[in-house]
This record gives structure tokens, sequence and C-alpha cells, in this order.
């Protein structure tokens, strides 16, 4: 009956068990893709990890890996910082001014609902071919996620929390810090969820519509010169980055949002 | 004339600490026209007074704690705190609901911390002043812990502990002990009744338990159906210290929660 009776003797505790069925499920899909080759699937269509792995060294070797890794980091990372700075305020404004969230919310919806890969051809022209207008593709991307989480969270406020604090005499300014804001904490943390993934997609975009580095020029360049092997070694590469921003995300979860999972 | 009778039994000679003059709440209805919930209420607490409210559900027992905490501005009439017409909050009046409102991200100390912080106490009178209250409230040992690893009647002891760090001279109490199992609401009215014995400040209680009431108040009050009016206004004059359970088999007891009973059954269902 109990836990050790079970065969699986090796998993010393659920965290140990959850890492080693990751790995295998890891090994497996690395396993598949390799015996593609061997299948007598040409490696010109779907590559192979081996020839990634390769790939990956000499590109690390040359320094060339750092570079556009960094490059399009970089891009996202500061799309989504800005992304947060704004969509913050202006999700606490439109729960704040309802009748004013009323009057812009179709416009808002409609401009969410816009493909933002569109927008990238008219950012190259407005911001350039550099960094910034990646910066701002990444933005554009993950701003509403940031608007409409934290609007969402303030409407889940307890409304007789705030009035308890009113019947205190608390100030608005009180309430705001102390109860508004650590409420929206979660949401915040779903928005970064969210937009780590959305934000490297913003960059990408923007890359591959016109730029000198990053992973999505690598990936757009290696195209035009059907190397498979680099355009899946960037795609590898951007995936290993969403996955660090996404464990970072479940760690800072872990450590700020204990509350609300009793 | 009611002024009257208890000028002369010496209780209103200082002003009331809340005076409820005429009072009319009603809010927008379905179909255009206003449900009325308070209709021409009047009503006094005198200082230092327990009073219990009791009253069939929806009957506006909430709504009026709102307008005396100033968090729901009437319709009609007016409700006075020390005199003064309330328009916003009024000072020192500490509220407590039924649903625990703690902040849930906040341990016990921080939670109870609070309400001496919106006091406006210093940090060195706060350091003191909540390790004390949380002996008194017997939860030693669960400083750091957060809400949801309380259980409902500890939870509710903290927020008894934040409305005492706050040092209201008015207590407003809507069903506070309402959510808990009836031992532990016993244990938590007995405390109550302690902190009110040696600060002696104005409490108004409401609950849907009549032992509770009769138990606790100085004076039972038991309102009407909607829109509620006073039923019976009934001094509650067994001698204190008061022990529940032994109150519980007297004679004088039963007949006073009889007597709130019968008046509850007037209204019409
Ligand atoms: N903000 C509101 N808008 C409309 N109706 C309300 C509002 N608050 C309370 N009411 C109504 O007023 C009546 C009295 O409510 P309440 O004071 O909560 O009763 P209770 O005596 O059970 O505490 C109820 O019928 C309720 O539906
Ligand atoms: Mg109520």
């Amino acid at each position: 009956m109990s836990a050790s009776a079970l065969p699986f003797t090796l998993s010393a505790s659920p965290a140990a068990r959850l890492l080693r069925d990751r790995l295998i499920l890891f090994a497996i899909v690395i396993g598949a893709w390799e015996s593609l080759g061997l299948l007598g699937v040409d490696p010109i269509w779907v590559s192979a990890p081996s020839l990634i792995a390769e790939r990956l060294w000499s590109l690390a070797l040359a320094g060339d890996l750092w570079r556009h890794a960094s490059r399009t980091i970089t891009e996202a990372g500061l799309g989504l910082a800005l992304a947060f700075a704004v969509g913050v305020p202006i999700g606490i404004a439109m729960a704040t001014y309802k009748y004013a969230n009323s009057v812009a919310e179709p416009l808002v919806l409609g401009l969410y609902s816009l493909p933002r890969v569109a927008l990238a051809p008219l950012f190259i022209i407005w911001f350039g071919i550099d960094l910034f207008s990646k910066v701002m593709m990444a933005f554009s991307t993950v701003l509403f996620v940031f608007m409409l989480n934290v609007h969402e969270g303030l409407k889940t406020v307890d409304r007789d929390l705030v009035d308890l604090f009113r019947t205190m005499r608390a100030r608005r300014g009180f309430i705001t810090r102390r109860v508004l804001l650590p409420w929206i904490v979660p949401w915040m943390i779903a928005g970064l969820r969210l937009g780590v993934g959305l934000s490297l997609i913003g960059a990408v975009v923007g890359e591959l519509i016109g730029a000198s580095a990053g992973l999505g020029w690598y990936i757009e360049r290696s195209a035009g010169h059907l190397d498979t092997t680099g355009v899946f070694t960037g795609l590898v590469t951007l995936m290993a980055i969403a996955m660090v921003g996404n464990a970072a995300v479940a760690a800072l979860d872990q450590r700020f949002s204990g509350w609300r999972n009793p | 004339m009611d002024g009257f009778e208890r000028a002369s039994q010496g209780v209103t000679l200082t002003p009331p600490k809340v005076a409820v003059r005429g009072l009319d709440i009603s809010f927008p209805g379905q179909e255009g026209a206003p449900v009325t919930v308070l209709e021409g209420l009047d009503l006094e607490l005198a200082a230092g007074e327990f009073l219990a409210i009791v009253g069939p559900s929806g009957c506006g027992k909430s709504t009026l704690l709102r307008v005396v905490s100033g968090l729901l501005a009437p319709s009609g009439g007016q409700v006075l705190v020390d005199g003064v017409a309330v328009t916003a909050p009024p000072p020192q009046v500490g509220f407590m609901f039924q649903r625990d409102t703690l902040l849930p991200w906040a341990s016990v100390f921080d939670n109870i911390a609070v309400g001496a912080e919106l006091a406006g106490r210093s940090k060195a009178v706060i350091a003191r002043r909540v390790p004390e209250l949380i002996a008194f409230l017997r939860l030693t040992g669960f400083e750091r812990n957060l809400p949801h690893q309380l259980s409902g009647g500890m939870r509710q002891r903290v927020a008894l502990g934040r409305l005492l760090a706050y040092e209201p001279e008015l207590y407003l109490m809507d069903e506070p002990f309402g959510a808990l199992d009836s031992q532990t609401k016993t244990v938590m009215g007995r405390e109550l009744l302690r902190v009110w014995a040696t600060h002696r400040r104005s409490v108004i209680f409401v609950t849907h338990d009549i032992e509770e009431a009769v138990t606790l108040a100085d004076r039972v009050v038991v309102l009407s159906q909607r829109p509620g009016r006073i039923r019976l206004d009934l001094p509650i004059t067994l001698p204190r210290p008061r022990d529940g359970r032994a109150l519980r088999g007297t004679p004088e007891f039963g007949a006073l929660c009889s007597e709130v009973w019968a008046a509850l059954d007037l209204a019409p269902a």
C-alpha cells in the first residue's frame, strides 16, 4: 500500500521524479528526431539534433551565438520591461476611470486584436532597423497583456477589504500601496508568464523583417541559404531562452503568489 | 419621551455616541421603483453601551452599519456620531465583518499591526502592543502565519486583534462570529465581553443568534422585515459579568429570549 511498495523506489521526492520524467521525455524527443535521419528522411528538411549541437558549438566558439542571443534577449527584455512599466499603470487607470474605460474599450480591444506582425514594417520605418524597432515590437505585443491582466485583477479585489480600510480612514494612497498593488501581484506575474513568450515573438518578428543581428535575423538568413540546420539552431536557442524565462517567472510565482494557493 | 425615560435612568446624560434620526435608505430597484430598505429609523446608542441588533435577513442591518461607518450616504435623515453628522468615515470607528477581511498575503502580526498603524501609533508602540494583543487573543506561535494557514476562528481573532489595535471608541460588528461553530462563537463572545468590560467602548453588534444577543448586550433591538423598523427595543438587565453557559439555564434568560423570538415572529414572512 505504501509508496515504497511501488516500483518507483528510485524517486526520492515528487520533485526528483518530475525532473527525471522531464529528462526522459526530452531524451525521447531528441532520439525520435535523430532517428528520422536513420529512417531515410533527408536532413535537408528536418536537420538533426547532432547537426544542431555541432552548429551550436561552432557558433558559440566564434562568439556568434552569444552575439545573436544577447541581441534578441535585450530586445525582448527591454520590450517586456517597458510593457510592464506602461501597461500596469494603464490597467490601474482602466479600473479607476470606469467610464473612460467604457468609452475606450472597443478601440483598445480592436487594437489588441490587430496582428502585431503587420505592424513590423511600420515600426521599421518609424524606429529604424536597429534595436529600438524590435523593442517596440516586443513592447506592443506584450503591452495589452499587462493592461488587461491588471484590469481583470483589480476587478476581483475584495470590496469588503477595501471598505474595511476606508472605515479606518486609510488614505487612497495607503489603500493603493497596501491593498490594491499586493492584490494584483499574481496577475502581474501571470502577465509576465505570457509576456516572456510574446516578447520573444515580437522581437523575432521584427528581426525577420529587417535587422542586422539577432536570432530572428540568423533564422531568416539561414532559411535564405536553405540551411535548415541554421534555422533549427536559431529555434532551439529561442526555445531555451523562453524556457529559462519561464523558469524565472515560475520562481517569482512561487515566491509572491503563495498566499493565493492555500 | 423616550429621551426623558432614558435621562431619568441616567443613561443619556452625555450626548449619545450614535444617533440615527429619521434614516431612510433606498436602492434603485429592478424596474425603476426604488427598494426601500430602511424607513424613518430612529435609534440611539449611549456611550459605553452594548447594543445588539437582530432581524430577518435582508432587513437592512448591514446597510445600517455601513451608513453609521460612513461607507454609505443615507437617502434621507441623518446619522450623528458624537453629535457630528456622518458624511465620511468618522474617527475611531472600528468595523468587523462576518467574512474575515484580512490581507491574505500578510502575516498575523502584520494584519494586526496595520490597525495600530492606521491609528497613527509609532513603530515602537506597535512593536510593544501587537505582541500583547497576540497573547491576549491566544494567537501566540502563529505570528508569522498567513491567513489561509489559520482556522476560521483564528482568522476572526486576528480581525478582532486588528480592531483592538485600531483602538476605536465605537465597534461596529456585522455578524462577526456568524460563520463560526457554536463553541468557538461562545469563546469569541467571552473574549469580546472581556475587552468591553475593561474599556467600555460603545458597540453595535449585529447577529442572527438571539441567545448570543441576549448574552452579550445591554439592549437588544429587533428590526422588522424590509423596510426595517424597530419592532422591539429590549433592555437586558441581566447582571454582569455574564457567563453564557450559566445563563442559558436560567428562567430570566429564557424569558428575554422568548420576548425577542416573539418580536421576530411578528415580522410578516
Ligand atoms: N448596494 C446595494 N444595491 C442594491 N440593493 C442593496 C444594496 N445593498 C443592500 N441592498 C439590499 O438591501 C437589503 C438589505 O440588505 P442588508 O443590509 O445587507 O441586509 P441584512 O439585514 O441581512 O444585513 C437587501 O434586500 C439587499 O438586497
Ligand atoms: Mg447582513
